[in-house]
């Protein structure tokens, strides 16, 4: 399916509590900047970036929404069709680590992904610059990401620009990964709606009177 | 209904949310099913559409999600999010529409969206396909008789019913126009009621008919005169755009013009001496309306702002004098400390059992510090302008627990605190504000909704083909205006600008919801940036937040003000409009009740107008009429 794709686009949310620093990751990625002041996002934004991974260019659309429980059903419609999800808290901030789980069942709900072990997800542990305050340790991260089957995670530091191009591309490997194991599953995951591959119980299901054009 | 039945399965497919149906099933709405093309095993004529939920147990959240889903990315055609078994044991309840019933469906959203109609301009329900609908879509083709529109090729009249066909085919072809509520009369009609959904279906049935019709006949100048005034007659201006895009069709449809837009030049502020000429010697306000008037024209000279901002923000009532607004300020700060008192008591372990307050606190916190820092009255590490903005917020959660903070306030509370400096009168110069934001804090963010669909109407009259346009490019729900109307534009103008900005909004002048017809007026200069290169929802998102910044709000507030007057003045303005606006309903509208309102209120702003200053209206008490009476009054004066 994809032969030679020279510029793949991939759609890239980034959720997590407010103030964990999802808007200062994505610019300090974008546009290697850090504002120590900048404002907390009202409504949604999203920037565009270029990376190339193994010669092949990938142009990120990045999708950053407020994290306050008050506008969940504003954000929400965006997480269709995304093809990453960042799942962002601060170091120092143990609650934001606490509602990654809550953050990533909103994300499977409302972007419709039925087998989520084969989404690509990302943790990130943001503000890894502030060791002195730090509320979760690594290892509870990487249990954490084994209790929900995630393969990826990184701790970064937006504001003295450590590991951020990383995430990025370790998300966008990740995606790779499971595009490739999807690739050969390609029959099965085929655009038809496999009305054949329906189990047991509906005997009747399927084309009627006349067949295909 | 319990309409267990017995039929086959013609054809089945799953991973289908169903977006939109009748009220009664309400409760399905957003959650995933299968459909079906049914078929009665008693009656081979009898066919249905069906759709049937997965799991009955529908998450609540769901029902909150009415947002057009927007679709970044095309799907790719293969998805992980793919087709799963779906659960068969629930068939307590399903959606099921009769083949008769259907007249005409139409996929969207890149093939991802299924919308059935009845044919009276009205949705009978919409799918939203995890995949595309391109096979329920060929099935439904085959097991009805249809023809493609000629306009929309993603739109398909059933066939099936011939009679109403006919029935229009000749009315248009003969125009013996019916006078009885039937066919196309009523879709014409429905232009007005739904403009943007009818205007879809009306005039691809019309298109279609035409060029059915067409080919054997030529419509007489005379006929085609006679069925553009009707359509005109009856209709709302979205027809412009698609009679103006048409080349395929001879049949143009020609729309009401608004009226020239009049020019409002701003005037000078509201100037220290004008203001002290309004107040008499008891420190009563006279003639609040013309005070307001001047504020709306032209704006508060910083020298004064202060002070009238707490006339505006109701901290101070208009008509007060020197001795009650001391006994005020002086009650209000108790009530103040009071509340503050509250919060700043609560203990350690307190707060380590309330973590609603403790939620509170935090975001609080975190979003002063990250609020207006770039300006230098909270510029600086440890700036204790920070400190009070952070403390007023705190007891405003306090004084409002159940509304709480939401992200935003800040920005609402900012640029007071900067001006009345004072915590305990900003906190109440705030209270004031919020009374008239509050709704777009809802914990369902009902209020935002609302006002999306009331920019929507707006626009959809004004501009119709820009309101077009956006309903064809995923873009209908408005959403990208969201941090402008959440805390109106702060986050678009300078610090000057919004200080500007507020105090005009403030007044409620000209009319309700004007801050609605300034994002018309943006939107509408907008116009061919947005709608080129075929740009969809990401792209608009895009320029809007991009405008950030470039906002000039005098000119904004001239061309506004003018549109006001034309939708105003516009003949074929609509009561949707009108009650938006806060504007008297049509004297001549056909509904008795309506018209009598109408008249009471023409009646109530009469007897504003002659009374003169005497007893005056409160606004509070009539929204509508005095604010425009007296609006007008100033109008005329100014140019004479
Ligand atoms: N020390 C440190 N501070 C950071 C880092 N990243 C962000 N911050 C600070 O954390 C605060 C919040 O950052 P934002 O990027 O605005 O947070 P957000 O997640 O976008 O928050 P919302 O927009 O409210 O959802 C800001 O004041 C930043 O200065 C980091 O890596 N290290
Ligand atoms: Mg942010």
């Amino acid at each position: 399916m994809r032969s030679n794709h020279k510029n793949t686009l991939l759609k890239v949310v980034i959720l997590g509590d407010g103030g964990v620093g999802k808007s200062c990751l994505m610019n300090r990625f974008v546009s290697n900047q850090f504002d120590e002041h900048s404002f907390h996002t009202i409504g949604v934004e999203f920037l565009n970036k270029d990376i190339d991974i193994n010669g092949d260019t990938y142009t990120l659309q990045i999708w950053d929404t407020a994290g306050q429980e008050r506008f969940k059903t504003l954000r929400t419609p965006f997480y269709r069709g995304s093809d990453i999800c960042m799942l962002t808290y601060a170091i120092n901030d143990k609650s934001s680590f606490k509602n990654l789980q809550m953050w990533k069942n909103e994300f499977l709900y409302y972007a419709d992904i039925k087998e989520n072990n084969q989404f690509p997800f990302i943790v990130i542990g943001n503000k890894s610059d502030i060791t002195s305050e730090r509320e979760v340790s690594q290892l509870e991260l990487e249990t954490w990401c084994n209790e929900n089957g995630i393969t990826s995670s990184i701790e970064t530091s937006a504001k003295n620009a450590s590991n951020v191009q990383e995430a990025f591309i370790l998300a966008v490997e990740h995606w790779l990964r499971i595009e490739k194991r999807a690739d050969k599953n390609e029959t099965v995951y085929n655009d038809t709606v496999d009305l054949t591959k329906k189990q047991g119980e509906k005997s009747s299901c399927c084309i009627g009177s006349s067949d295909e054009n | 209904m319990g309409d267990i039945e017995e039929v086959f399965d013609l054809f089945t497919q799953d991973g289908v949310i169903l977006k939109q149906a009748q009220a009664s099933y309400m409760q399905f709405l957003n959650s995933l099913g299968t459909v079906y093309i049914n078929e009665a095993k008693t009656d081979p004529r009898e066919r249905f559409l069906e759709w049937k939920p997965n799991d009955i147990t529908v998450d609540s959240d769901m029902q909150d999600q009415e947002w057009a889903v927007v679709n970044t990315i095309q799907k790719r055609t293969r998805t992980i999010s793919g087709s799963l078994p779906s659960d068969y044991s629930n068939r307590l309840r399903s959606l099921r529409v009769p083949f008769r019933d259907i007249k005409s469906f139409k996929s969207s959203h890149k093939n991802r969206e299924l919308t059935v109609y009845n044919g009276q301009g009205d949705t009978i329900c919409i799918f939203l396909f995890q995949t595309n609908c391109d096979h329920m879509a060929g099935h439904l083709k085959k097991f009805m008789k249809v023809v493609p529109s000629k306009r929309d090729r993603n739109l398909y009249y059933v066939q099936d019913n011939t009679l109403e066909i006919q029935q229009l085919t000749k009315s248009f072809a003969e125009l013996n126009l019916p006078t009885d509520d039937s066919g196309i009369w009523r879709l014409v009609r429905n232009f007005q009621t739904q403009p943007v959904e009818t205007t879809f279906e009306a005039f691809s049935k019309v298109t279609t008919l035409m060029y059915k019709t067409m080919d054997k006949k030529e419509i007489s100048d005379h006929d085609r005169e006679a069925l553009n005034k009707s359509i005109t007659e009856y209709g709302s201006n979205n027809t412009t755009d698609f009679a103006g895009n048409s080349n395929d069709y001879e049949v143009v449809a020609t729309v009401p013009e608004l009226p020239v837009r009049p020019e409002f030049p701003r005037l000078k502020p509201l100037s220290q001496e004008l203001w002290r000429d309004h107040m008499d010697f008891e420190g009563k306000i006279e003639d609040v309306e013309s005070v307001k008037n001047l504020i709306f024209r032209g704006g508060i000279c910083p020298s004064i702002r202060k002070e009238v901002w707490k006339y505006l923000l109701e901290y101070y009532p208009w008509t007060s004098t020197y001795k009650e607004r001391q006994n005020l300020a002086e009650n209000l700060k108790d009530e103040y400390y009071k509340m503050k008192l509250q919060w700043k008591t609560i203990t350690k372990t307190q707060e380590d059992n309330f973590s609603d307050y403790r939620d509170r606190k935090s975001l609080i916190e975190k979003d002063v510090n990250r609020t207006d820092r770039t300006v230098e009255f909270f510029a600086g590490d440890n700036n204790k302008n920070l400190n009070t903005l952070f403390e007023i917020l705190m007891t405003f959660v306090m004084y409002n627990f159940d509304l709480g903070y939401v992200q935003g306030m800040s920005d609402l509370l900012s640029p007071i605190l900067q001006l009345v400096e004072d915590e305990v009168e900003s906190f109440w110069c705030f209270v004031g504000f919020m009374k008239i934001m509050s709704s777009n804090f809802d914990i369902d963010q009902a209020g935002m909704k609302e006002q999306f669909k009331k920019l929507q109407e707006l626009l959809a009259f004004f501009s119709p083909n820009l309101s077009n346009y956006l309903n064809e490019h995923d873009s209908a729900n408005m959403f990208f205006c969201f941090r402008w109307l959440l805390v109106w534009f702060k986050r678009e103008l300078s610090q000057d600008d919004v200080m500007r900005f507020w105090e005009v909004l403030w007044t409620g002048l000209p009319c309700q919801n004007f801050h609605l017809l300034i994002a018309v007026t943006i939107l509408d200069n907008e116009k061919e940036a947005l709608m080129a290169n075929g740009n969809g929802f990401t792209e608009i998102l895009k320029h809007i937040n991009d405008l950030s910044g470039k906002l000039d709000i005098d000119t904004i507030f001239n061309k506004a003000e003018g549109v006001y007057h034309q939708l105003k003045n516009a003949e074929h303005l609509t009561d949707n409009v009108r009650a938006i606006l806060g504007l008297p309903l049509a004297p001549s509208s056909s509904n008795s009740a309506s018209s009598s309102i109408a008249r009471e209120m023409s009646l109530a702003s009469d007897a504003c107008a002659s009374n003169g200053s005497a007893p005056r209206c409160s606004v509070e008490n009539v929204r509508i009429s005095p604010d425009e009476n007296s609006y007008e009054r100033s109008i005329s004066g100014s140019y004479l």
